[in-house]
C-alpha cells in the first residue's frame, strides 16, 4: 500500500508539474487583460512540434555533454520561437479587440486556436510524432513505487522556471511594470508606462512557457500530436482557476492540486469504494471538487478575495 | 426603476396606429407565409440545414437571457439541451420500453432543465465574471460525463437509438419539412417571449444587473430572484431545443453535448451581437451555414472556418448585427409603431 | 473599408460554397477528417480512393469514370445526417461509404435508408444494423467478432485465468470490451477489472498502479490511438508484464514507435485481414498505398478499400442501368473475393464470414499469431 500511494504520488506530481506550467500563461494574461486566452493551448501543442524537428535535425549530437547542451539550446529556441509567435498572435488577433466586448478576445482566441490546430494537422502531421527521450532512461525504487529520472527532472525543471518567473516579477523592473499594468492599467498608464510593452512580454513569456510546458509532456509520454493541447488547456485553464486566477504561486499550487486530485480520482476511489465509483468518475470528481472550492472560494486557493464592495469592474462584459 | 415618463425610450409604444398595426401583421404574415411555401420547395438538404439553424436560433435565445440580458456568462449552456435530449431519448424509446407522447416530453424536458436552470443558479448566485463562467463549464462537462457514465440509464457512449418517432396532434413527425412546420411556430413564440421579457420589469431589471448588480440591488432590485429567473428560463429554452433535437435526429449520445457545442452557443450570440435578437438569428444562420457552404474543401474546412471566424470578430467585434437593428427598429420600419 | 472587407469575408465564404457539381457516377463518404481522429478517417479514405482509382484506370464502370467526394463528418452525429442527407438529395451519388463511427452512422442509416442510398459502413457497433435495412451493408466484422476471438484466445492458446480491463468510454473501446469481458468470464477467467478512462487521456498511470495490485495474466485495452500506445508504454514502465490485447485502430506501426520497441514486444493486437505479405493482392494494395500516398496504410485503409471495392463491384454487376436501386440489389449478390478475404452478406447486410487475425508485436513489426496456417 506504502508503493502504491508514493507511486500514485509521484504521478501526480509529474502531470501536475506540467498543468503548472501551462496554467502560468493562462494566469498571467487573465491577470492582466482579463481574457480567457484559448489559443495558449495550441501554444503548448505547438511547442513539441518545434522541438521535435529541432531534436531530429539535431539528433546525430545527442548524447554526451554536448547533447545536455544542445538540449538546452532546443529549450531555449523553442521558448523564444512560441514566444514571437504568441506575441504576433496578441498584435493581430487580440490588441484590436482591446477596447471592445471582453467576449471579443476570447472568441478570437478561439478562432485562432482553431487555425492553429487545423495548420498543424494539415501542413506538418495528422499522425501522432513519436517523439524522442532526451533524458536517460533511468529508474529508481522510492518505497516500492518506481521513479524515472524523466519525473524527478521535469518536477525540478518546472518548479525552477516558476520560481524564476516568480523572482522576475517581484524583483525586477520589468516585472514591476508588469504588476502595474496588471494591477490597474489605466493608472499604470498614468504613470507613464506604455501599457503594449508589458502586455507583448507576458505574451512573448506566456506561450514560451506553455512552449517549454509542451517539450517536457511530449518528452514524458513520448508522442506529440496536433490534437494535444485542447484537452491539457482546459485543465490547466482550471488549475489556473483553482488556485485563484492572476496569481502566480496560485497557478503553482492549482496544477499541482488538480493532479493530485485526478491521480487520487482515478486511482484511489476505485480502491475505497470497492469498484463502485470507477476510475471514469475521475474527472467529474474533480469538476465537482473545482465547483465546491469556487463556491466557498470564489477567488480560488490564492486569488484576491473579490468582495461586491472591491470590484474595479461593475460591468464583467 | 422603470421611467413612466419614457416616451424616449424604445420600450414603452408611442401613440399607436392601427392602420400601421394592420400594414405589420400583413408584412410579417405575407413573410411567413412564403417562409413556409418557399422553404419546404428547397431541396431536403437545404430544409435540414435551415431546421439546424432554427434549434441555434431557440438555443442562441436561451443562452441571451443569461448572457446578454442579466450579463452572466455562462459556459455550460450545452447541460440543458443535452437535459431535454436525454429526457426524450430515455422517456421515449426502447430504452426502458416506455414510450410517452411528444407534446407531454416537449414540457417534461423543458421543466427539468429549468428545474436544472434554477439548481445550478442557487449556488453560483455569488459568483461574478469568470468564475461563474468556469463553473457553468464545469457544470457542463459534470452533465456530459454522467451521460457517458451512467450506463444502465442512458446508454453510455453508445447513445439511445431508435427514438420514437414523434407524433403531434395525429401526425407523425418524421421529414425535415415536417420539423420545419414544427420549429419555426417554436421559434417564432421564443423570439415573442424573450422580447416580451426584455421590455418588462424583469428585463429591465435584467439590464440594471448587467449594467452594475450593486446599483441594481441599490435600487431595490431582488437580484437573487432576477438571476434565477434568468437561469431557470433560458434552461427551458434550452431543455426544449434538446427534445427538439433528439426527435429530429432519432439518436442521442455523449458526442453531441460537448463543451464545444457550448462554445458554439456562446459563438452566435456575441457573432450576430450580444442581447440583440436579430442578431441572434443572423448569428445562427451564419455559424451553421458557413460550415456548410465551406463543405467542398473538405479537410481544408475547418481551417477556412477558423480564419472566417477570426476575420469576423476584428471586423465587427461588437456583432454583425449593430445595437440599433433590434426588434423594436424592425417592428419600427414595420409600421407597427 | 471595415465594411467592404466584411462583405468580402461573406462574399466569400459564399462563393466558395458555390462550387463544382459532380460528375456522373460519384461515390459520397464520410468521415472525421478535422478532429483527433483525422488520422484513421483520413487513411481510410485514402484506401477508397485507391480502389476507385484502379477501377478507373482500367476502364471505370460502363466505360465512365468514377469520383470519390470526400466530406468531413468530425465523428459528430449532427453533420453525419446533414452529410446524408447532402448526398441523398445529390442524385449524380449513386452509393455511399459511411461513417466511421458508429455514433454517426446510426442516425445517418435512417436518412440514407430513406433515399434507397446503397450504404457501406466501417462502423462495428452490433447495434449499427439493429434496424435491419436493406441499403446497409457492412464488409468488417462487428464487435462481437473483435471482442471475442482474443478473449479465447486468451483463455485457450495462453491459459490465462485472470483478466484486467480496460476502455476508454467511447462507443468502439467500451463496445468491444464489453464483448471481451463477457467471452472471457463464459470461458471460465476472472475478470479483475473494469475500468473505464477517458478517451483524451495520455496518463494512465493512476489506473495503471490500480492494476498492478491485481497482477493480471493478461490485460486488454479497448481504444484507439494514440491512447493504447501510450497507455501500453506507461504499462511497461510501472513494470507490468502481463501480455497485452487491443483492437484494430492498434495496428499500425505508431503503437511501436510511441510504446517503444522494447516495451511494445510480445503484444497481442486484433486485425481483420491477413498479413500484408500473406498473398500477393494484399501486397500489392500496401505498395500501392505507399507509392500513391507516400506513408504506411493507416489501419482502416485496408478495410476502406475492401468497401469501395465492394461498390465498383455491384456497380459493374448492374450493367447499363446503374441506380441507387440497382446497386442496392446487386450489393445483396455480393460474392466478392476480397482484400481480406470472401465477402457474402446476409440478410442484415452483416459479413457472413467474419474473419480475425491475432498480431503480435516482434522487432519494428506484426507477426501473425492466430490462426496459425
Amino acid at each position: 500500500m506504502t508503493g502504491f500511494l508514493v507511486q500514485q504520488l509521484v504521478n501526480a506530481l509529474t502531470i501536475g508539474a506540467i498543468y503548472a506550467l501551462i496554467a502560468l500563461g493562462y494566469t498571467m494574461v487573465y491577470g492582466v487583460l482579463r481574457l480567457i486566452n484559448f489559443a495558449h493551448s495550441e501554444m503548448f501543442m505547438v511547442g513539441g512540434h518545434v522541438a521535435f524537428f529541432l531534436l531530429a535535425a539535431t539528433a546525430s549530437l545527442a548524447g554526451g555533454a554536448l547533447g545536455v547542451l544542445v538540449v538546452f539550446a532546443i529549450f531555449v529556441v523553442t521558448f523564444i520561437a512560441v514566444g514571437l509567435l504568441g506575441v504576433g498572435i496578441e498584435a493581430t488577433a487580440y490588441r484590436p479587440l482591446r477596447r471592445s466586448s471582453r467576449l471579443a478576445p476570447m472568441l478570437s482566441a478561439l478562432g485562432v486556436a482553431i487555425i492553429l490546430q487545423n495548420v498543424v494537422m494539415l501542413f506538418v502531421s495528422r499522425r501522432p510524432l513519436p517523439f524522442p527521450a532526451f533524458v536517460p532512461a533511468v529508474s529508481f525504487d522510492v518505497f516500492g513505487a518506481i521513479v524515472t529520472l524523466n519525473q524527478i527532472f521535469i518536477v525540478v525543471f518546472a518548479v525552477a522556471l516558476m520560481l524564476g518567473l516568480a523572482w522576475f516579477v517581484n524583483a525586477t523592473t520589468l516585472g514591476i511594470r508588469i504588476r502595474a499594468v496588471s494591477e490597474n492599467m489605466q493608472t499604470a498608464r498614468l504613470l507613464g508606462i506604455n501599457v503594449n510593452r508589458p502586455i507583448s512580454l507576458i505574451f512573448f513569456i506566456g506561450p514560451g512557457l506553455g512552449a517549454i510546458a509542451g517539450i517536457l509532456y511530449s518528452g514524458y509520454y513520448g508522442i506529440v500530436v496536433f490534437s494535444m493541447g485542447f484537452i491539457v488547456g482546459l485543465k490547466a485553464f482550471i488549475a489556473a482557476i483553482l488556485g485563484g486566477i492572476g496569481s502566480i504561486p496560485g497557478a503553482m499550487l492549482g496544477g499541482f492540486a488538480l493532479g493530485l486530485l485526478e491521480t487520487f480520482g482515478a486511482g484511489l476511489l476505485p480502491k475505497l469504494t470497492h469498484g463502485f465509483i470507477g476510475s471514469e468518475y475521475r474527472d467529474i470528481f474533480a469538476f465537482s471538487v473545482l465547483v465546491v472550492v469556487l463556491i466557498f472560494r470564489p477567488a480560488g486557493f490564492l486569488g484576491e478575495t473579490v468582495t461586491e464592495e472591491g470590484m474595479v469592474y461593475k460591468r464583467d462584459f | 426603476m422603470t421611467s413612466e415618463t419614457g416616451a424616449t425610450t424604445p420600450f414603452l409604444p408611442a401613440a399607436k396606429s392601427r392602420a400601421g398595426r394592420l400594414r405589420a401583421v400583413a408584412i410579417v404574415a405575407i413573410a411567413l407565409a412564403l417562409l413556409l411555401y418557399g422553404v419546404p420547395g428547397l431541396p431536403t438538404y437545404y430544409v435540414r440545414v435551415i431546421d439546424m439553424v432554427l434549434i441555434y436560433v431557440l438555443l442562441g435565445v436561451g443562452l441571451n437571457m443569461v448572457v446578454g440580458y442579466a450579463g452572466l456568462l455562462d459556459l455550460g449552456y450545452v447541460a440543458f439541451y443535452a437535459i431535454g435530449a436525454y429526457t426524450y431519448a430515455i422517456l421515449a424509446s426502447g430504452q426502458f420500453d416506455i414510450h410517452l407522447p411528444f407534446s407531454l416530453l416537449l414540457v417534461v424536458g423543458g421543466g427539468l432543465a429549468g428545474l436544472a436552470g434554477v439548481l445550478l443558479g442557487i449556488p453560483v448566485l455569488r459568483l461574478r465574471g469568470d468564475y461563474l463562467a468556469i463553473v457553468t463549464l464545469g457544470f457542463g462537462e459534470i452533465v456530459r460525463l454522467f451521460m457517458n457514465n451512467l450506463g444502465w440509464m442512458t446508454n453510455g457512449p453508445q447513445g439511445i437509438s431508435r427514438i420514437d418517432e414523434p407524433h403531434l396532434f395525429g401526425m407523425g413527425l418524421n421529414s425535415p419539412r415536417d420539423f420545419f412546420f414544427l420549429l419555426l411556430p417554436f421559434v417564432v413564440a421564443a423570439l415573442t417571449i424573450a422580447w416580451r421579457l426584455e421590455c418588462s420589469i424583469l428585463g429591465l431589471g435584467w439590464a440594471a444587473i448587467r449594467e452594475d448588480q450593486d446599483a441594481a440591488r441599490g435600487i431595490g432590485i431582488d437580484t437573487t430572484v432576477a438571476k434565477l429567473l434568468a437561469f431557470g428560463l433560458s434552461a427551458t429554452f434550452g431543455g426544449v431545443a434538446g427534445v427538439i433535437f433528439a426527435a429530429l435526429q432519432r439518436f442521442v449520445d455523449p458526442v453531441s453535448f460537448s463543451f464545444w457545442e457550448s462554445l458554439t452557443i456562446v459563438l452566435i450570440i456575441v457573432i450576430g451581437g450580444l442581447g440583440n435578437l436579430v442578431g441572434i438569428v443572423v448569428g445562427a444562420a451564419v455559424l451553421i451555414v458557413v460550415p456548410e457552404l465551406l463543405r467542398e474543401y473538405s479537410e481544408y474546412r475547418m481551417l477556412l472556418y477558423g480564419c472566417a471566424l477570426v476575420l469576423i470578430i476584428l471586423l465587427r467585434p461588437r456583432g454583425l448585427i449593430e445595437r440599433r437593428y433590434n426588434p423594436a427598429w424592425l417592428m419600427r420600419t414595420l409600421g407597427w409603431r | 473599408m471595415k465594411r467592404f472587407l466584411l462583405m468580402t469575408t461573406l462574399a466569400g465564404v459564399a462563393l466558395a460554397g458555390a462550387a463544382p457539381a459532380f460528375a456522373d457516377m460519384t461515390i459520397g463518404t464520410a468521415g472525421p477528417l478535422s478532429n483527433a481522429e483525422a488520422l484513421f478517417g483520413n487513411t481510410w479514405q485514402n484506401g477508397m480512393q485507391l480502389a476507385i482509382d484502379e477501377a478507373n484506370a482500367a476502364g471505370g464502370v460502363n466505360g465512365q469514370k468514377l469520383v470519390l467526394v470526400r466530406q468531413d463528418d468530425q465523428g459528430d452525429p449532427k453533420q453525419g445526417t446533414l452529410l446524408a442527407q447532402k448526398f441523398c438529395d445529390d442524385d449524380s451519388i449513386v452509393a455511399v461509404v459511411a461513417n466511421f463511427n458508429s455514433g454517426v452512422t446510426i442516425p445517418s442509416s435512417d436518412v440514407y435508408n430513406r433515399c434507397g442510398m446503397p450504404q457501406v459502413t466501417n462502423s462495428s457497433n452490433p447495434k449499427v444494423t439493429a434496424a435491419g435495412y436493406q441499403n446497409l451493408f457492412r464488409p468488417i466484422a462487428n464487435d462481437f467478432m473483435q471482442g471475442g476471438a482474443p478473449a479465447d484466445y486468451a483463455l485457450q492458446t495462453l491459459g490465462a485465468k485472470t483478466a484486467a480491463i480496460v476502455h476508454d468510454k467511447q462507443a468502439f473501446g467500451e463496445g468491444v470490451a464489453t464483448v471481451f469481458k463477457e467471452t472471457f468470464e463464459k470461458g471460465g477467467g476472472k475478470v479483475t477489472s473494469y475500468s473505464g478512462v477517458t478517451a483524451t487521456d495520455v496518463d494512465f498511470s493512476a489506473v495503471i498502479t490500480q492494476l498492478k495490485t491485481e497482477n493480471p495474466d493478461v490485460v486488454y485495452y479497448g481504444g484507439t490511438m494514440p491512447g493504447v500506445g501510450l497507455f501500453l508504454k506507461q504499462l511497461r514502465e510501472l513494470g507490468l508484464k502481463s501480455t497485452f490485447f487491443a483492437a484494430d485502430p492498434a495496428f499500425l506501426p505508431d503503437l511501436i514507435t510511441t510504446a517503444g520497441t522494447a516495451n511494445a514486444a510480445g503484444a497481442v493486437v486484433s486485425f481483420q485481414a491477413p498479413p500484408y505479405d500473406a498473398n500477393p493482392k494484399l501486397k500489392k494494395f500496401s505498395e500501392d498505398y505507399r507509392k500513391a500516398f507516400n506513408e504506411e496504410p493507416g489501419p482502416y485503409s485496408a478495410y476502406g478499400y475492401n468497401e469501395a471495392s465492394v461498390i465498383i463491384e455491384a456497380m459493374k454487376r448492374a450493367g447499363a442501368d446503374v441506380t441507387r436501386e440497382s446497386i442496392v440489389k446487386e450489393l445483396h449478390n455480393t460474392k466478392l473475393d476480397g482484400l481480406m478475404g470472401q465477402v457474402e452478406f446476409d440478410d442484415k447486410g452483416e459479413l457472413k464470414q467474419p474473419t480475425l487475425f491475432l498480431y503480435k508485436v516482434e522487432g519494428d513489426g506484426f507477426v501473425l499469431e492466430w490462426p496459425k496456417s
